[in-house]
């Protein structure tokens, strides 16, 4: 609406640009008198110049009969034109132009070449707007934002590492879990989507580099199966047939046979020992938690909107699996440390306190909760 | 809201300027002196609208508000504020609505002091002017719309590119585009006079100041430019002979022609077809470069993203405005009385030859410049026109020309004597002689062309000051009275030896430059040592560093002379990560007028680097040249009688100087 009144006032000063100078008659001033001051300074400055000694009377008498020539014939043209007195239908014909013309045509062609609807976007504005109303790209630029100011902010590295992840750029993705890694010391999860990460990245090879991380999560921790998946499936691609049998075999010794990643497990064993592969063998399903090359595939040629539900599934499926379930002491710290890194540190406080208050009864993982804010510079109540 | 506002303001600037090509030169013809009087508050009306749209433009850019396509496309959130803010012109789009500002700021200039000027012909020349602006904004709304938006818009931009990230750059474009669009309202008013048949001898006065603020600015603006160029670009040249730089090089020529010319058809009359000849060529050669640099017909460091539809654009107004232009001359130069007559040794003579070896200079830069383009479209061979061409041709006009300047302002008007003329300049003459045979004891015979172009330079700056020593007489009448006739010279007097002063210093600086230059390229390790004329440069090591939008590796220099330290110099390789594009920076220590210049090369690995070290006597000149001739023009336009107006009643003079010179 405002710019429709700023449209309508600037519409109207240039009409008014046009329609003042029409409105008041002019005082008939001859043209010709400008010339004539024009030549009757010429004859001053030959007068001056004579009198200086630069050049001779001849010279000069010359000089004077030439201009004063010029002067009588802007005189006479003078005499010659008539004053003429506007006419009233030319001045009506300009005041049309200015009162119809002016304002429909710069309408107009605005209409057709303008976005009136389109509200100004500039960047401050939009990274500093609430974070529900955030595009994917600006919570991605904030956080990049973020970690190039503090590059040592292992927290922001973690939490942007699973993004990359997701939008299909896999190699960001390892480079961040590796700087999570580096600055916040070994943790088997983060090693484990690390050698995922490079594994993507590598379209389904998986090479030293990630071995060795899958390797390390591992030795943190072996329970899991993901890594060990990995493993398993890195010494079928080595071609040690005999180790990736007993790594298979080992692997699916008291799986929960309703898993995702059995059938694949089964298949890959199967393969190893020349036998057919079991009947339900479906699309190849890697795991149940991790994307697929074909996923991420598909997450790099989604559209941006697309992109967006993705992420804020990463931070809104958080926060409603802990609705749901009253959440673990990672989920928790988690979800806070994903506030603060995009900076919205009502949210991180929030999260904290309907943390205190959903682990009540927990104290072990209250405290490590509180631990996790109070190092992020949160204090809770 | 803020850009959509913006966007309306230049769209209602365009439809203002099709109400002012109508209205007031309607009036004109008709004698209705109420629509005559519209011209000068709609060219007012016009500027602030383009202002407000250019300024909305600015604070997109400021805020990097990537919602706009020209935001998105040319800048960068990182990028410095300065940058931000010259990256507005620093691409297509933008720089066509600077060019826009800086036509109707001349419609507005004449507006607001062109009140000497006959109503008729003021209303006349603005209704020109907008006719020109009307085709250009056109051009900018329907092919280069700086406006448009992104409904969506990206979180990132893509940068400006980074050759253009640089101080040079923040003041080049709009010097030169002010000089070159300055143009616009001189080929204005000459239209204007064809098409009211008032080519006269005041019409050459009214002409004047506009014609020396149009030359003073492209004057900078050129010197600027090549400038930048050369501490920029990193090959250590000041001039290139590049297609953009022709472009702007030509209107200066033809400018200065014009300047000359009109000073002949305002004291007797004469040149008067010529003159107004020159006016409209002038304007052409600018539209001529504007059309060149922007219609991907060259491939230049200037050339912004390039589109053969905008080319087409351009091709198309600017056969509407050159040819209709000379159509119009065509028919109403014959009906132009001739005026007065003169002897071939005379000032008029004087200032016919200056203008037959300024448009012959002209054309060669035109034949050099379009020559290759020609031939690539009718043959396909591809040819490159450089510096020996110019050399051969351009140089050999220059030299007669720069004799002859001296000469000029010490004949007189109709029949002149050119030994008097010559004994005035004895002194000059004499001093020049002395300096050439100077430089031959010093340097030998091995460089005969160097020491005749310093004696050359020596005779224009000589024959400068000494034009304004025999006007004031000083040997006659004595020092006292002669400083008060100095201080009463008029300002075009004082001008014309300054302005032909630079002219001399830049020659100057051209011929030192040139001729003495040392130049050492060598692959450097941390330690090396080269010496160029008396200093020894001494490579301390490369070292990487972030900028805000780039990495750069850093080189160290130490300059001595003498084993004395004299300046530490940092020159660098800068690496633009978001357009993914190298650039230089040169690193120059300035000594009196003479600078040591370094630029680096390729890293070879192991520290070792190829640099490029010179040694340039009195390159600083050249623009220091440049800069004295703009005074000059600024003196003249200070001149008191460039303001002689029609009578006003209340005009009071407020102090007659004490001697009046002239």
């Amino acid at each position: 609406m405002m710019l429709w009144i700023l449209i309508a006032v600037l519409t109207a000063g240039a009409a008014l640009a046009v329609l003042i100078p029409l409105r008041r008659p002019v005082e008939h001033a001859s043209d010709r008198r400008a010339d004539q001051a024009v030549y009757k300074e010429q004859l001053a400055a030959i007068d001056a110049e004579l009198k200086r000694g630069l050049i001779d009377a001849e010279a000069a008498e010359a000089a004077r009969t030439e201009t004063a020539r010029r002067l009588l014939a802007a005189a006479e043209a003078e005499k010659e034109t008539t004053a003429v007195s506007s006419s009233r239908y030319r001045v009506r014909a300009a005041q049309l132009l200015a009162i119809c013309f002016t304002p429909v045509a710069a309408l107009g062609l605005y209409m057709v070449l303008g976005s009136p609807d389109l509200p100004d976007q500039p960047l401050a504005g939009r990274l500093n707007a609430p974070m529900e109303n955030q595009s994917v790209d600006v919570l991605v630029a904030q956080v990049e934002r973020h970690l190039a100011d503090n590059p040592e902010d292992g927290q922001g590295w973690a939490v942007i590492a699973p993004v990359y992840m997701s939008m299909g750029q896999p190699l960001r993705s390892a480079q961040a879990y590796a700087n999570a890694l580096r600055l916040l010391g070994p943790n088997a999860e983060w090693f484990t989507e690390l050698g995922e990460a490079l594994t993507v990245a590598n379209e389904g090879m998986i090479t030293s580099d990630a071995r060795s991380a899958f390797e390390q999560a591992v030795e943190l921790d072996s329970a899991p199966v993901k890594p060990r998946f990995f493993l398993a499936l890195a010494l079928s691609q080595e071609g040690k047939a005999e180790a990736a049998a007993e790594a298979w075999t080992s692997l699916l010794d008291g799986a929960d046979e309703r898993a995702a990643w059995v059938p694949v497990a089964r298949a890959e064993l199967a393969k190893l020992r020349g036998e057919a592969p079991p009947s339900e063998t479906g699309p190849a399903v890697e795991q149940p938690a991790g994307p697929t090359a074909e996923d991420v595939a598909a997450a790099g040629e989604m559209m941006p909107d697309e992109r967006e539900v993705m992420i804020r599934s990463m931070v809104s499926g958080l926060a409603a699996r802990i609705d749901q379930n009253g959440g673990s002491e990672a989920e928790w710290s988690q979800l806070i440390r994903s506030y603060m890194v995009l900076g919205d540190q009502g949210k991180a406080e929030a999260t904290l306190k309907s943390a205190e208050e959903a682990l009540a009864n927990n104290p072990d993982a209250l405290s490590g909760v509180r631990n996790t804010a109070s190092k992020l510079g949160l204090t809770g109540s | 809201m803020v850009i959509e506002f913006g966007h309306f303001a230049l769209v209602l600037a365009f439809i203002l300027t099709l109400v002012q090509s109508v209205v007031p030169i309607w009036g004109a013809l008709t004698g209705d002196t109420r629509l005559m009087a519209t011209a000068s508050p709609v060219a007012q009306a016009q500027f602030i609208l383009v202002l407000v749209s250019f300024i909305v433009l600015t604070g997109a850019y400021l805020n990097s508000d990537f919602s706009v396509v020209n935001v998105w496309e040319n800048s960068h959130s990182a990028k410095p504020l300065l940058y931000k803010f010259t990256g507005v012109w620093g691409n297509h789009e933008g720089s066509m609505l600077l060019w826009v500002l800086i036509l109707v700021f001349f419609s507005a200039l004449v507006g607001l002091f062109g009140g000497n000027l006959p109503a008729d012909l003021r209303a006349t020349t603005l209704s020109v002017q907008s006719w020109v602006t009307a085709g250009f904004v056109l051009f900018i709304l329907a092919t280069s719309n700086p406006f448009n938006r992104i409904p969506n818009p990206p979180i990132e931009g893509n940068d400006l590119n980074p050759i253009l990230q640089d101080i040079g750059l923040a003041i080049h474009p709009p010097l030169l585009y002010v000089g070159y669009v300055g143009f616009s309202i001189v080929f204005s008013f000459a239209v204007a006079a064809l098409i009211l048949g008032r080519t006269d001898a005041a019409w050459a006065r009214w002409v004047r100041p506009w014609t020396l603020l149009a030359w003073c600015f492209l004057t900078l603006g050129i010197a600027m430019g090549s400038y930048w160029a050369y501490y920029e670009l990193g090959w250590g040249g000041w001039w290139f002979w590049d297609p953009v730089e022709n472009a702007s090089f030509m209107p200066w020529l033809a400018g200065t022609a014009l300047l000359h010319s009109a000073i002949v058809m305002e004291k007797r009359e004469a040149l008067k077809v010529w003159t107004v000849l020159l006016a409209i060529s002038t304007f052409s050669l600018s539209l001529l470069g504007a059309f060149l640099v922007r219609s991907g017909v060259l491939t230049s460091v200037h050339a912004f993203a390039t589109d053969p539809a905008r080319g087409v654009f351009i091709l198309v107004l600017l056969c509407i405005f050159i040819g209709g232009s000379l159509a119009l001359y065509a028919w109403r130069a014959p009906m132009l009385k001739q005026g007065g007559l003169f002897a071939p040794i005379s000032r008029e003579g004087g200032l016919v030859l200056n203008n037959l070896f300024l448009t012959a200079a002209t054309a060669a830069v035109l034949v050099g410049t379009l020559y290759p383009l020609v031939l690539d479209a009718l043959t396909g061979e591809k040819i490159s026109v450089g510096e020996p061409f110019f050399n051969l041709t351009f140089g050999p006009l220059m030299v007669p020309l720069l004799m002859a300047v001296p000469f000029g302002p010490v004949l007189s008007w109709k029949r002149g004597d050119l030994l008097a003329a010559t004994q005035r300049l004895y002194v000059a003459l004499g001093l020049a002689l002395l300096v050439v045979l100077f430089t031959f004891w010093l340097w030998g015979m091995e460089r005969v062309l160097a020491p005749l172009g310093i004696g050359l330079a020596v005779w224009v700056m000589a024959g400068a000051v000494s034009e304004i020593v025999t006007r004031v007489k000083f040997f006659e009448i004595g020092l006292k009275r002669g400083f008060s006739r100095l201080a009463g010279l008029p300002g075009s007097a004082w001008g014309t030896a300054v302005a032909h002063f630079g002219v001399g210093v830049t020659v100057l600086g051209i011929v030192t430059a040139t001729a003495f230059e040392y130049e050492r390229i060598e692959t450097m390790r941390a330690g090396d040592t080269v010496t160029v004329s008396d200093y020894q440069v001494t490579f301390d090591g490369a070292a990487p560093r972030r900028g805000p939008n780039y990495t750069e590796d850093v080189g160290h220099f130490t300059i001595r002379k003498g084993g004395v330290t004299v300046a530490e110099l940092d020159p660098s390789k800068r690496f633009y990560t978001a357009r993914q594009m190298p650039t230089t920076e040169a690193g120059i220590y300035t000594t009196g007028f003479s600078q040591v210049y370094l630029s680096l090369g390729e890293s070879r690995g192991d520290g070792a680097m190829d640099v490029r070290v010179y040694f340039k006597p009195l390159i600083t000149l050249i623009w220091i040249g440049c800069v004295i001739m703009a005074i000059g023009a600024v003196l003249s336009m200070a001149d008191r009688r460039l303001r002689v107006g029609a009578p006003k009643p209340a005009a009071k003079r407020r102090r007659t100087s004490a001697v009046p010179a002239e």
